[in-house]
């Protein structure tokens, strides 16, 4: 590391002028950075559905016809008036920084990535949250810094009140940078891996904002980089990410994507710029969206209200609305609207078919979650497990960091990543309950706080690197979604994988908990009739660009600890250390 | 800073490449499935080379049709003919696509013509309800060998329509990584109810049938073929250079070592450098079918749709790996594996094939899946219609699928002979639920305003050669939203104007893959465009 700095420092200070001097032209004194999360929107204007959409979501019982003569901001008339199915869902926002930093490897290597950082939900990232904030968050001030108020590039934030950086609910920790020093004075070298964790809910509108800050350590690069959002259906083109088929930002700018929640499922993104070299760096995240059944109120049927297929409440006089086979005229829900509907007689690429039939599931008190909008409640877990599969080839990025142009065809990974990190490190909790030896006890990386890993870059500047651990840790009696017929309900986890390495195929497996495959490619497994095609098995296989959903249930499970590894046994390697790789522990508490 | 200067300038390279390939193609080209339909089949197995777009030609084998001519089989579908340069040259890569019907026998006449050196070679035809053999060649380990010059005919009948491979069963490891592969479409022997069987004047059928089995689940409205292979050049420079050896050896008295006369060829460790879709790279894969700069690589792979149509896409692995096809804008349903149709257990009616954005490509299997793109649930307007600006109005009447249709009142669009649009609903297949809803806060062009999203300013983006220069679709609503800052000039080269389509991405998400021999953009890769209906979709160009 002394050396790299050594060799990069000269570098920097050459290329900090043509830094500032990109942040100088523009009318708000630097860039085109632009941070955009409206609080009231033509599709969330804060109606009967849901009345405050800028701060909460709001339980779902179906659509409501709704008409809008007005856009929110009533600049605009609409004659006739537009026409809308509200099914609640909010406005989140998130942004993201376009650039590159460095990571560290099991090994203790560190590695330098192209990638994606945080610029807002901050605090809530380096706690391995999901950063996605609704606007009222969102548009607050970043007002933290460390102990001197500072940035993380040491210098000062303006807006510095005292909070914490680390806070994942302050939402001054959690606010966008929207000002241009902001994001520069802390978007620079502030890359993790995985990409900022993002999740939000089906109806909601989702505004992702790429800030391309450059990467600093390639000042001969002048690469732009997009977001792609794998697997969305009925994509737009324009908001798809391909560079090919759309626009890409350039250093200095920003690109707001803009997204009515797609199905429910686990998806992924990605940059979409020199595929092959952008993943293999570094730039890729997870994504997921959860069902409008989460939404439902305590002691809602939940069949009934997936099949639901009675005319919106609202409607103008005449409509009549389709029922699909198995469709229960009699409740508004989510066969009210085609948007939301599944009828496989007239769309083969619906999502949810609803199921064979109705087993009495209602929504328990409290609520729950499901991966997806099952109609039969057998999708339901307690923790989600964000699961991110990857691979970095160490020559690769040491030829990318060095100036040089990588070769393709001899690419070969040798560091086989969980969420950013290899064994040990995807558990490297200090204190935590895998720290049975109390070896992690004092460790400071990761933090004890946040268990965020950091990594020193070459300004010197520790920045968190890898937020996410992967340590599962259930309790074999702390769960409520199970049987009627089980008196002792475990913790289920959503394990929700999704394969970004860009080489090969890779594998895990499960030993001692039962693996139950739920979902594939951000669909429910599930025939055109209704028939669950759930699959028990105890290994996957997932190629790259693949996402896959688990559920592991610790229901009957004898406490203990427990392995996901991959039976690949060459990706049980950190590098030149030969035990490591592709692992994590399942964690069973009584 | 030489390093920086380097990198620029394979920057610059990489970019004048995909210039290059702008240039080289006036429009955009297309792929459908063609091959050749019969029950009697005389095809050749010779050498080639293959053509790279890194400028390599590549000592390759395939299969093609013995004296270039298909006969007695003919060119299928009758859209993609010998009028519009349909050929089956000796050789090509991969083989010529078999084109046959369900529980019809058909026979394929093998010829080698391979060097003699490469001694036997044959055919299997997987998933086939019944092969027998003939000839005079010998009963290798798999199947009935024609040896050097010789011939040997197989009688297959498929009891079921499908998609399948066909490959050499002899010394397979060599024999398929040199070429020796094709594709085997059979047809259902009827219509199942409720298929389209015409379509409105002016729009071509390119379609093989109107369904690919016999389920009306199964029916669709156009169709693409793509077969997923890798090329390891070390392999085929051994060959090549042990082949040239054992022709120049000398055989006269006094040599103080015996002449090889049979390959020798080590083909592992596996090292593939170029990924191949129906046996080209991109961008070659793009050129049309049949073109005439790629003699022994007829088939394109290019996929072009209109809004709602169900495209059936048949895919295969026909080499050592498998490759995670990933296809952008919407999800495939899967309706079978290896001429099985995929049906829920309680319900024949019914399909039980996943739904997938991501498909394996795995070596000896053939799957079909359903894809279509409608943009149902934007948000938005994809037309660009408002109503709050009285040129830019447009009728949207949901069908009962929610769809602006000739069930609900839209005009079929008809072309004139030159495929120019003549009349019918710009925005046919709209979905309706987001008729007039806007996309951008500000008004553009006729383009009404009160949306939720400011596009980036243009002078700070990079365009792409498929965009269109706006987000929506259609030449209609490109025009009405120019924007102050419009494209360079000629940017959209692949997408002009008056197509002004959406165009996604679909390739080998295993990304390395994307490559040739090195070089990114390559390899496993297609431009999907979704046209409006207002342009027509010329397969044959």
């Amino acid at each position: 590391m002394r050396k790299l700095h050594q060799i990069l420092l000269p570098m920097l200070i050459c290329f900090a002028p043509v830094t500032a001097s990109a942040q100088a032209p523009g009318a708000q004194g630097g860039g085109s950075f632009r941070v955009q999360c409206p609080t009231a929107t033509l599709l969330h204007p804060g109606s009967a559905a849901n009345p405050t959409p800028a701060k909460s979501e709001a339980s779902y019982s179906g659509p409501i016809y709704r008409t809008a003569t007005k856009d929110p901001t009533g600049a605009y008339t609409f004659t006739p008036a537009l026409t809308f199915l509200d099914h609640g869902g909010a406005i989140k926002c998130q942004e993201i920084s376009g650039g590159d930093g460095m990571m560290t490897e099991a090994d203790g290597n560190q590695t330098y990535m192209f990638s994606f950082g945080p610029l807002s939900g901050m605090g809530a990232i380096q706690n391995g949250q999901p950063g996605t904030e609704f606007p009222n968050v969102f548009n607050n001030p970043y007002t933290a810094g460390d102990s001197s108020g500072n940035y993380l590039s040491g210098n000062p934030n303006p807006f510095f009140d005292g909070t914490s950086p680390t806070d994942p609910l302050a939402p001054g920790a959690n606010g966008a940078l929207s000002d241009p020093s902001g994001i520069m004075n802390t978007g620079v070298l502030n890359g993790n891996i995985p990409a900022p964790l993002m999740a939000f809910d089906e109806d909601d509108e989702f505004l992702l904002t790429l800030s391309n800050v450059g990467m600093i350590m390639r000042p001969d690069l002048f690469e732009q980089h997009t977001v792609h959002f794998h697997g969305y259906p009925n994509a737009s083109s324009f908001y798809d990410g391909v560079p090919d088929a759309s626009l890409a930002i350039n250093i200095g700018g920003s690109f707001t994507y803009y997204y009515v929640a797609p199905d429910a499922g686990t998806y992924f993104w990605h940059c979409h710029i020199t595929p092959p070299e952008h993943l293999q760096m570094g730039m890729v995240g997870q994504l997921f969206v959860r069902p409008r059944q989460n939404r439902l109120q305590s002691g809602d049927n939940l069949f009934n209200r997936l099949a639901g297929c009675a005319v919106p409440p609202g409607s103008p006089t005449g409509t009549t609305v389709t029922c699909p086979a198995r469709g229960v005229s009699t409740v508004v829900g989510q066969q009210s609207d085609l948007r939301t509907s599944c009828n496989p007689a007239t769309d083969i690429l619906c999502s949810a078919p609803i199921p064979v039939a109705n087993t009495g599931a209602t929504q328990p008190t409290g609520g729950a979650k499901y991966v997806y909008n099952d109609g039969d409640g057998s999708t339901a877990y307690d923790i989600d497990v964000p699961m991110q599969i990857h691979g970095f080839d160490p020559n690769f990025h040491f030829v990318g960091m060095t100036f040089n142009p990588e070769g393709f065809s001899d690419m070969k990974d040798k560091y086989f990543l969980l969420n950013g990190r290899s064994y040990p490190d995807t558990v490297g909790v200090a204190g935590g309950p895998a720290d049975v030896l109390g070896q992690l006890a004092s460790a400071t990386n990761p933090d004890p706080v946040t268990h965020a890993i950091s990594t020193n870059d070459t300004d010197s500047i520790s920045r968190a690197s890898q937020p996410l651990h992967s340590l599962i840790t259930l309790s074999a009696s702390g769960g409520h979604a199970c049987a009627a017929t089980v008196t002792v309900c475990g913790q289920k986890a959503a394990l929700r994988f999704a394969d970004l390495d860009v080489q090969e195929y890779q594998t895990l497996s499960s030993i001692g908990i039962p693996m139950l495959v739920v979902g594939f490619n951000a669909k429910i497994l599930r025939d055109q009739a209704g028939n669950n095609l759930y699959i028990k098995t105890n290994s996957i296989t997932l190629g790259g660009g693949e996402s896959l959903d688990v559920i592991l249930d610790s229901t009957g499970i004898a406490p203990g600890t427990y392995f996901l590894y991959t039976p690949q046994l060459d990706h049980l390697s950190n590098d030149a250390e030969n035990f490591g790789g592709l692992m994590t522990e399942v964690v069973v508490i009584p | 800073m030489s390093y920086a200067n380097t990198k620029n300038w394979c920057a610059v390279s990489r970019f004048l490449s995909v210039v290059a390939v702008a240039l080289l193609l006036a429009a955009s080209a297309h792929a459908a499935a063609p091959g050749i339909k019969g029950t009697a089949f005389n095809l050749n197995a010779g050498p080639t080379f293959s053509s790279q777009p890194d400028g390599v030609l590549v000592y390759s084998w395939g299969y093609g049709c013995t004296g270039g001519t298909p006969s007695p089989a003919v060119f299928a579908p009758p859209t993609i003919g010998t009028a519009q340069g349909a050929n089956c040259p000796t050789v090509q890569l991969p083989g010529p696509t078999l084109i046959v019907t369900e529980n019809t026998s058909f026979t394929v006449t093998l010829r080698n013509s391979l060097p003699a050196a490469a001694g036997n070679t044959s055919i299997l035809f997987p998933g086939a309800a019944t092969v027998t053999t003939s000839g005079t060649g010998p009963l290798g380990l798999l199947t009935r060998e024609a040896v050097p010059g010789g011939t040997v005919t197989y009688t297959v009948t498929y009891s079921a329509p499908g998609t399948h491979e066909y490959y050499s069963g002899t010394q397979p490891d060599l024999q398929i990584e040199m070429g020796l592969f094709g594709a085997v479409v059979v047809l259902p022997s009827a219509t199942p109810t409720g298929c389209t069987t015409s379509y409105p004047a002016g729009r071509i059928d390119y379609r093989l049938a109107p369904s690919a089995y016999d389920s009306p689940k199964s029916c669709y409205d156009r169709e693409y073929l793509t077969q997923w292979s890798e090329m390891d050049p070390g392999i085929h420079r051994q060959v090549e250079d042990q082949l040239k050896l054992i022709a120049s050896c000398p055989t006269t008295a006094g040599v103080q070592f015996s002449c090889p006369t049979a390959l020798n060829v080590v083909t592992e460790p596996y090292h593939p450098r170029y990924f191949l879709i129906n046996g080209r790279s991109m961008p070659d894969n793009m050129d049309p079918n049949y073109a005439p700069n790629y003699p022994n690589q007829p088939y394109a792979a290019n996929p072009h749709m209109h809004p709602g149509e169900l495209v059936l896409v048949r895919y295969m692995g026909q080499g050592h790996w498998q490759h995670p096809f990933h296809e952008h804008g919407n999800h495939v349903r899967i309706l079978g594996r290896d001429g099985n149709l995929l049906l829920s257990q309680t319900d024949a009616t019914q399909l039980a094939g996943r739904m997938e954005f991501n498909t394996d490509t795995t070596p000896g299997q053939a799957d079909e899946g359903i894809f279509y793109w409608s943009g149902k649930g934007l948000g938005w307007d994809i037309f660009a219609h408002t109503n709050a600006s009285a040129t830019a109005t447009a009728t949207c009447t949901p069908d009962a699928n929610g769809y602006y249709t000739s069930a609900s009142g839209a005009t079929p669009v008809s072309y004139d002979a030159a495929g120019g649009y003549l009349a019918g609903s710009q925005n046919y297949y709209e979905w309706c639920a987001d008729h007039n809803h806007p996309l951008e806060a500000n008004p553009i062009g006729t383009v009404g305003g009160g949306g939720p999203m400011t596009l980036p300013d243009p002078l700070i983006v990079a365009d792409g050669l498929w965009y269109n220069g706006t987000p929506y679709l259609g030449p209609d609503a490109v025009l009405r939203s120019a924007g102050p800052t419009p494209m360079a000039p000629g940017k959209p080269g692949q997408n002009p104007t008056p197509e002004s389509g959406i165009a996604f991405m679909w390739h080998s998400h295993n990304e390395r893959e994307i490559t040739t021999n090195d070089v990114f953009p390559g390899g496993m890769l297609q431009m999907m465009l979704v046209d409006p209906y207002v342009w027509h979709i010329d397969e044959t160009f």
